[in-house]
């Protein structure tokens, strides 16, 4: 007599909650589109909405042009050949805050600059950032005591990086850059989602 | 001889002491008798006036004069010294155009009045502060901030609320 013999082939798994990238686009069935392109020998990029939003918001972060203290030397420091922070599509410093999307603080924040830096910020259209750099525009610095000197500029404006130093060096400024893009790279629901990566 | 001897042979009862500060040649001066000194100083070929300074000693004050002569090379400091209490001196301003900013910028600062100055306004902390700054017994503890008006002059006031974030 025979042995039974079990066709593994009929039983139909357990589905399994999707986990990675890979599995979610196959779960919502997204990953057919892709399919359908190769055959095609498609030219289709597919990618989540965020991821390009994010991406071209982070390869094109456009500086406003104020300088408060001296970090503003450092701030042109980072801008010129050497450091060059064109190669993150930054070298275009707006004359304008309304054609800006990011903000560095680079310098000590008086009480009487303090009201123009917030006007300047409240100009900019969304989605902006803000970048405090130096031990003044973070905590004060060295005026923390001083009558004059806001601690800090997160207490007028939202910041998203603090680049300590007095000044920071170039290398710490495109540091912070870099931080800042990492942030802006997990911004959005694809991120919550696990969809960004 | 140097310029604050020769400034006390010139004129004995206006020059208290003589000295040297930081290789200067320092003159204390009676405060009643400034404009005739400085009238002396410029004769003598002090055409610049570099800085005024006041300074806040607690029980006193002190302002002091640092002077140039770009034709001697020579330097000369004059201070007057003041009473705590309302303190005010002669402006320099009709002998020494620069001597304006500098005297409007110790007003601000320490709060020492000159009579006879054209315009003797703060120079640099907005209009309505309270206080001088530089004093020892000036208010650390109540913070003011500076607010923008409705033609973009500035505002002063005690409470920051429009000015800083609601945590």
């Amino acid at each position: 007599m025979d042995p039974v013999t079990i066709d593994t082939t009929k039983i139909k798994p357990a589905k399994k909650k999707p986990e990675t990238a890979l599995e979610k686009l196959e779960d919502t069935g997204l990953i057919n589109t892709v399919l359908a392109a190769k055959e095609r020998e498609g030219l289709i990029l597919f990618s989540t909405v965020d991821q390009i939003i994010n991406w071209a918001r982070l390869s094109s972060l456009w500086p406003v042009t104020s300088g408060l203290a001296c970090c503003a030397i450092e701030m042109m420091a980072v801008a010129m050949a050497h450091h060059d922070i064109a190669r993150f599509g930054m070298e275009i410093f707006r004359a304008s805050p309304r054609q800006a999307d990011l903000m560095f603080v680079a310098g000590t924040v008086t009480k009487k600059m303090a009201p123009r830096v917030k006007q300047l910020y409240e100009m900019m259209p969304e989605p902006k950032w803000v970048i405090a750099v130096g031990a003044c525009a973070s905590t004060g610095g060295p005026y923390h005591e001083s009558y004059a000197v806001l601690k800090g500029v997160d207490l007028i404006i939202p910041v998203d990086v603090y680049i300590p130093g007095c000044p920071p060096r170039p290398e710490a400024w495109l540091y912070g850059v870099i931080q800042l893009r990492e942030k802006i790279k997990n911004e959005g629901y694809g991120a919550k989602w696990g969809l960004n990566k | 001889m140097n310029a604050a001897e020769e400034l006390k042979r010139l004129l004995p009862n206006a020059v208290v002491s003589t000295g040297i500060q930081i290789n200067k040649p320092l003159a204390v001066i009676r405060k009643e008798e400034l404009l005739k000194v400085a009238e002396d100083v410029k004769e003598m070929g002090f055409d610049h006036l570099s800085v005024i300074t006041g300074i806040d000693y607690t029980d006193r004050f002190e302002v002091v004069y640092n002077f140039f002569s770009y034709g001697k090379k020579q330097n000369l400091v004059l201070k007057v010294i003041l009473g705590h209490d309302n303190p005010e001196i002669d402006s320099l301003t009709t002998f020494w155009k620069g001597a304006d900013w500098l005297e409007r910028e110790t007003y601000d600062l320490v709060g020492i009045r000159f009579t006879g100055h054209p315009n003797l306004t703060r120079i640099l902390l907005p209009e309505g502060w309270i206080g001088h700054p530089l004093r020892k017994d000036y208010d650390m503890k109540t913070e003011q901030f500076v607010m923008l008006g409705e033609d973009g002059e500035d505002v002063v006031s005690t409470d920051g609320s429009k000015l800083l974030r609601r945590k």
